[in-house]
């Protein structure tokens, strides 16, 4: 018995089987089962009842410190009071009308005042959206087709973001696809070369944050190399920032490198969890993605905009990028401890902000796993494939109480595996 | 779209090498065997594809690489051709061995028709418990050995396989039949026994839900959920093995 109790999920279970009958895989995608990793099933908490600030509670009343943040949405903490009072006022004016709400633009104005490289802002819905008109915007600018990825990408689900062995993608689908490895600009110059220069962009995450594998920072000089060989070879730099986008710099990572991307993607933490996404560009793409039949039936919703708004003036008043490596740190460097204190080598990764874990004791991520479901079960909620998040809400008490969750399970793998010393 | 000459790879080493597993497993194979006096070996050599030598005994059958030492040699004329042979579209042709046709035309005809009767099994015959087990677990192999076939060769699935990482993962029905699929420079081999130390873990619950798997009538990741498909380890492996065995149905539907 450890000092935690172990969580039990027998009202989670009852609605997943619910779900499983109505709705395919129970619940499909990265919050699910098969995406999200949940190995062994049962000690997931499956759904949620409730959540506030840095915790969320599961149907079965359970309490979690919660480091995937929605898989990045909850930047300020759930349920942020200056947030949802600006969508409540908004809302009561106003949502999804015929002629938008006015405060698009407000919230356009904010995005152009806050990040950059942004001389514009396109708005959707998801990051996928952004993603996706941020190619279409490169190859329209170009009259160029291929597209280079940087290897372990990930941009979204649409079609084109996929990889041709995925169900129902087509060779046609993928098919001006370029994959290039990291750091390495002899690599582009290849790719060109090799395709006689047809190539319309290049999009990227900031840095290599992967699944599975550690995560692996860039430099202000790669990204500087990166800038000036699309210069030189009319090539549009997409910055896929959905996921980092807010947390490293409120600028933007671009800004965050010393560079300034064509086109760079928002979502995740662009409204603290109200449903929007951005595209933002230079001045020199205004007029190509001014031409682009693109839009959807709620991308210019009022709510989202002002949650917006409240968000990111709120990320400046706290200067949440410096709060996150804060906290972020002294959470990793307490987990590392608690870690040698039970024999296992925890290799911490990525940025702070955005800090990626890997028992390393083993090569299979067994141990691995095993230790992050016992977290879970306690109450703390990481995921064993993924970056983590932190948000505005996590305290220096959450952190402690983390850190004293992760030795209790790091103690419990420790029993399991008495061939281990 | 399927490519003729990753069928002919599955044809080769998946199909016929669950001959393998039927003279193992099954009591009307092993009683066909009984009548060999003495170790018979036939190869296949397919030009620009597979070769293989299946040598039978009374003590069962076992497949190797190549098509140099045997007893009865079919060159085959390419991967079509191959897969026609054994499709029963066309006649297989031996030039060596003659005066052992006789094996051929019963022995291997015979072994070859029980293994088409387990593998495609009428829904009358699958009601007897015995028969079901023996069918799953022979699709069980067939497909193991079929998906690194897929991976090696087909244009697709060697994407899969150049995303994988070296190691065994472990391939199985819980507490029943094991499989091996190792991976090593994004070269996938099959092994019909499970790996001393496996790096990802892929399982069943049982032989209703492995053979409800392999013939579409579930989904592993809604299984997943369930609870009734298991995976450990290195997930990122086995998302790519699932990619080859969703292809297997492609080649072996």
């Amino acid at each position: 018995m450890g000092k935690y109790p172990i969580y039990e999920h027998k009202k989670g279970r009852e609605y997943f089987d619910r779900a499983l009958k109505v709705i395919p895989a129970g619940i499909y995608g990265h919050l699910g089962p098969s995406e999200g990793l949940w190995i062994p099933i049962n000690n997931w908490p499956f759904f949620s009842e409730k959540a506030q600030g840095t915790y969320f509670w599961d149907v079965d009343g359970n309490k979690y410190i919660d480091y995937m943040c929605a898989y990045g949405p909850n930047v300020l903490g759930y349920n942020d009071p200056d947030v949802d009072a600006a969508a409540k006022k908004q809302l009561e004016l106003g949502n999804c009308t015929t002629a938008p709400g006015k405060v698009m633009v407000e919230c356009a104005e904010n995005l152009v005042n806050t990040v950059a490289s942004a001389d514009w802002a396109f708005f959707c819905k998801n990051g996928s959206d952004t993603t996706t008109l941020a190619v279409m915007s490169a190859r329209a600018h170009t009259h160029k087709r291929k597209i280079i990825f940087l290897k372990g990408y990930y941009h979204g689900d649409f079609q084109w973001a996929q990889k041709v062995d995925y169900p129902g993608i087509l060779p046609e689908d993928v098919c001006h696809n370029l994959l290039a490895p990291w750091f390495d600009i002899d690599a582009l110059q290849k790719l060109y070369d090799e395709n006689d220069g047809d190539i319309a962009g290049l999009i990227a995450q900031p840095y290599d944050h992967g699944n599975f594998y550690d995560n692996q920072t860039a430099s202000t000089e790669y990204w500087q190399a990166v800038r000036k060989w699309c210069d030189e070879h009319g090539v549009v730099l997409i910055f896929d920032d959905v996921r980092t986008g807010f947390r490293l710099d409120i600028e933007g990572t671009d800004h965050y490198y010393g560079i300034k991307a064509d086109l760079i993607c928002f979502c995740k933490a662009l409204a603290n969890g109200y449903n929007m996404s951005a595209l933002c560009g230079g001045e020199h793409m205004k007029a190509t993605v001014s031409g682009m039949t693109y839009t959807g039936s709620y991308w210019m919703s009022a709510v989202p905009f002002a949650a917006s708004i409240a968000c990111i003036n709120k990320m400046k008043a706290l200067d949440t990028p410096t709060l996150f490596r804060k906290l972020g740190t002294k959470l990793t460097e307490g987990l590392k401890q608690a870690a040698t204190n039970n024999g296992f080598d925890l290799v911490v990764s990525g940025e702070p902000a955005l800090f990626y874990l890997r028992i390393a004791n083993d090569d299979s991520l067994m141990l691995h796993q095993e230790w992050v479901a016992e977290c879970v079960s306690r109450g703390v909620f990481f995921a064993s494939h993924h970056n983590h998040f932190i948000n505005a809400a996590l305290t220096e008490d959450d952190i402690k109480t983390t850190i004293d969750i992760a030795e209790d399970a790091f103690n419990a793998v420790r029993k399991n595996h008495p061939e281990m010393k | 779209m399927t490519d003729a000459k990753t069928m002919a790879y599955i044809n080769m080493y998946a199909v016929l090498g669950t001959l393998e597993n039927l003279c193992e497993l099954d009591e009307k194979a092993k009683e066909i065997l009984s009548v060999l006096e003495k170790p018979v070996a036939l190869a296949f050599d397919v030009k620009d594809g597979p070769a293989a030598t299946l040598t039978f005994s009374k003590n069962g059958c076992r497949m190797e690489d190549g098509a140099k030492q045997c007893d009865i040699k079919i060159p085959v004329s390419s991967c079509e051709k191959f897969n026609k042979i054994i499709n029963g579209e066309a006649t297989p042709i031996p030039t060596k061995g003659i005066q052992k046709i006789n094996f051929l035309l019963k022995t291997f005809t015979a072994l070859t028709d029980r293994l088409t009767e387990i593998m495609r099994p009428s829904e009358e015959a699958l009601k007897d418990r015995d028969f079901f087990i023996l069918s799953t677990r022979l699709t069980f192999y067939t497909i193991a050995v079929a998906m690194a076939q897929i991976g090696n060769q087909d244009p697709i699935g060697k994407q899969s396989a150049s995303y994988m990482l070296d190691g065994d993962i472990l391939f199985g029905i819980k507490d029943a039949d094991t499989a091996t699929l190792r991976v090593k420079d994004h070269h996938l081999v099959a092994i019909k026994q499970a790996p001393e130390k496996p790096r990802a873990i892929m399982t069943f619950s049982d032989y209703d839900l492995a053979s409800d798997l392999f013939n579409g009538r579930v989904n592993a990741l809604e299984e997943l959920g369930r609870g009734t498909v298991e995976i450990h380890g290195m997930a990122s492996m086995i998302d790519n093995m699932n990619r080859l065995l969703d292809r297997v149905a492609l080649y072996l539907a």
